[in-house]
């Protein structure tokens, strides 16, 4: 096992998913108990669009490289943020349900985020870089590169510090938003917040799960780590261990050269995880429940 | 017919089947239970593929059908059991069985068309190819009579029982009390539901199914009133959604299903703007001009109640005196006011008329 800890590559894959998935599933605790994490898989597959305008952006105006995955990655939070708070408009202001508004969105999103990327593909000459695109779809950890880990780092690590010193106000509206209103918190403005912490811990996670997976990154974390403690804090950190750890290993596993993407492979380490959280953990356990109590 | 002709006609089809399958979920208000359908699905055609090779083998469409439902069911005992969030059940167990689904397909059907991008797109190209033969006639494609006899059971199930499913859909605790049960009608419309993903899954793609089934249903949200003009105008968006993302696709030359998806959340955007009476573009003109006619009436109502000519020095508030002026500006253009030779405000004919129909409008 150590040859994996001194390639240069493996560990810059490692690196990065363990980021991410510490980040993501840290953060998915919000959504997860805000009840929004179908919003949170919504935001994911409209992030195409943003990915593949920027894109087209970038290519237009000829940017240098480096530049250009910072714009990918702006364009998919500007795109993920558009579709979350259109969906809060469209529910707060019209009687339709939230659930149809979020299927609205995937179609707005996802439906033009497609058409785009596949008319870029058919275009001769082919762009510069195009063919990287797909791996969006999916997610390829083993393309991770030393900058993307840097790229990460430097948007995800300010929603942790953000995280840290909201805490008290982000958990209050998270739990409670009546409650928090009440104590004085401007909630309408948290909630917002709420949306822009969600939205980049989803970002940081597509080139490695890939938008149509996202979601299972951002909430089986949490989902499995609700199961084990009763506080907030506690939760938070164990979903972001499980993250993290799930998403290195998956990681892993797909560069070893089987040729299978990284998202799914994730996604089933995870859901084995979470599996085994609602079987056997203490007192909440389906299997354990009763034993103790 | 062409082939060109028989795309659109397949595109047509599945766009309505899609839409009435839809119209069920969304009053529901489980909208968001197709796009677990339509990932849902994956493994059980995966696995079946891999032993029939054939898409229209009843064997890969019941084992589709049967991983809808176990996802139905699974996530909803997880909700239920109360250890999960009934949401997050549902995105937990679409993403692994998705997830299993996509690492079969890379392991064991590599080679096969049966790859990511017909997944994610589908492939209506490859499935208008195939031929339905009968008796040495060519009938057109066979993924079109799948289609069809797919939209025919769900219109059947739509006519036959429809007061009792359209009591179950909108009141759940009233059906009971008639003993229709809506349970029974739920689980026959979700497995009609799954046949309508599965069979549409070839021609749409896993991941757009949910578009072709969510907007058109939620732009006719907005333009109707009744289960019965809900239904109908549905299927309208739905045909024109697919007429015109079938056209764009073929301009671009790529696959339709992306387009058509994108033009029925057009449409909705279009309804949710314009639609008459509750679009947010309509409502706004609609209160901006009842504000305009409220100032009118209490503008004219204040003259009336001067003796004599208005004057409008008389008004001490500044700020009020402003925007008197303004609207006693405006009736004057409109006739209903008529300046004294000293520069006050006599209500005329007209203005007398109109004040006493706004009146009554407002109840003042």
């Amino acid at each position: 096992m150590i040859w994996l800890f001194e390639d240069h590559t493996i560990r810059t894959v490692m690196l990065g998913s363990a980021l991410v998935g510490g980040i993501s599933g840290g953060l998915g605790c919000f959504a997860y108990l805000n009840r929004q994490s179908l919003v949170g898989d919504v935001i994911a597959h409209s992030s195409l669009l943003g990915i593949v305008v920027a894109f087209l952006a970038g290519g237009t105006f000829g940017l240098p490289d480096g530049l250009s995955l910072w714009l990918l990655m702006i364009g998919a939070a500007v795109a993920g943020l558009l579709a979350a708070l259109l969906t809060q408009f469209v529910t707060h202001r019209t009687r339709l349900p939230k659930d149809a508004a979020l299927g609205v969105m995937l179609a707005i999103f996802f439906g033009s985020g497609l058409t785009l990327l596949r008319w870029l593909q058919r275009r001769s000459p082919p762009l510069p870089g195009v063919a990287g695109l797909d791996d969006y779809l999916f997610g390829m950890a083993a393309a991770t590169t030393s900058r993307d880990v840097l790229i990460t780092a430097a948007l995800g690590l300010p929603m942790v510090i953000l995280a840290v010193f909201a805490w008290n106000r982000l958990k209050i509206v998270t739990l409670d938003a009546g409650f928090a209103s009440g104590l004085g918190v401007r909630v309408a403005v948290w909630e917002v917040v709420i949306q822009i912490v969600l939205v980049v811990s989803i970002v940081i996670g597509l080139q490695i799960v890939g938008v149509i997976l996202m979601i299972a990154l951002l909430i089986t974390p949490a989902a499995a780590a609700r199961q084990w403690t009763k506080h907030m804090g506690p939760m938070t950190v164990l979903a972001a261990a499980i993250g993290g750890s799930c998403a290195v290993l998956g990681a892993v596993i797909s560069s070893l050269g089987v040729h299978l993407p990284t998202g799914p492979v994730i996604v089933l380490l995870l859901a084995a995880v979470f599996l085994a959280s609602v079987l056997f953990a203490p007192r909440r356990g389906l299997l354990t429940f009763g034993s103790d109590a | 017919m062409t082939y060109e002709q028989w795309s659109l006609v397949i595109s047509i089809v599945t766009a309505v089947a899609c839409a009435l399958s839809g119209c069920l979920l969304l009053v529901n208000r489980h909208a968001m239970v197709s796009e677990g359908i339509s990932h849902a699905v994956l493994p059980g055609m995966a696995i079946a593929f891999y032993f029939w090779r054939d898409y229209e083998s009843v064997w890969l469409i019941s084992a589709a059908v049967v991983c809808g439902l176990v996802l139905v069911w699974l996530s909803s005992w997880l909700s239920q059991s109360g250890r999960v969030q009934p949401d997050a059940a549902l995105g937990i167990v679409f993403s692994t069985m998705f997830s299993a689904g996509v690492v079969f397909v890379s392991l064991m059907l590599r080679n096969t068309h049966f790859h990511a991008d017909c997944i994610i797109d589908g492939n209506l190209a490859l499935a208008s190819v195939r031929q339905l033969r009968l008796g040495g006639i060519d009938l057109g494609p066979s993924a079109f009579y799948s289609m069809l006899a797919c939209l025919l059971a769900l219109l059947l199930w739509l006519i036959v029982p429809y007061k009792e499913l359209k009591l179950s859909l909108l009141d759940r605790h009233l059906a009971e009390r008639f003993r229709l049960k809506p349970r029974l009608l739920l689980f026959v419309s979700l497995t009609l539901i799954c046949l309508t993903v599965v069979v549409s899954f070839r021609i749409a793609g896993s991941v757009l199914i949910v578009a072709m089934m969510i907007a058109p249903p939620a732009a006719a949200w907005f333009l109707s009133r009744h289960f019965s003009q809900f239904l109908t105008l549905a299927v309208a968006v739905a045909v024109l959604s697919s007429v015109t993302g079938f056209y764009a696709s073929r301009r671009m030359n790529i696959a339709p299903t992306g387009p058509i998806a994108a033009a029925s959340g057009f449409a909705f955007l279009l309804a949710l703007l314009f639609a008459p009476g509750v679009g947010l573009l309509t409502t706004a003109i609609r209160r901006r001009r009842q504000m305009g006619d409220l100032r009118t009436c209490l503008t004219l109502s204040r003259i009336r109640r001067c003796e004599g000519p208005f004057e409008l020095d008389s008004v001490e508030d500044p700020g009020e005196r402003s925007s008197l002026e303004r609207s006693l500006v405006r009736c004057d253009q409109a006739g209903l006011l008529s300046r004294t030779s000293d520069g006050r405000f006599e209500l005329t004919e007209p203005g007398l008329v109109v004040i006493s129909q706004l009146e009554a409008q407002f109840q003042l």
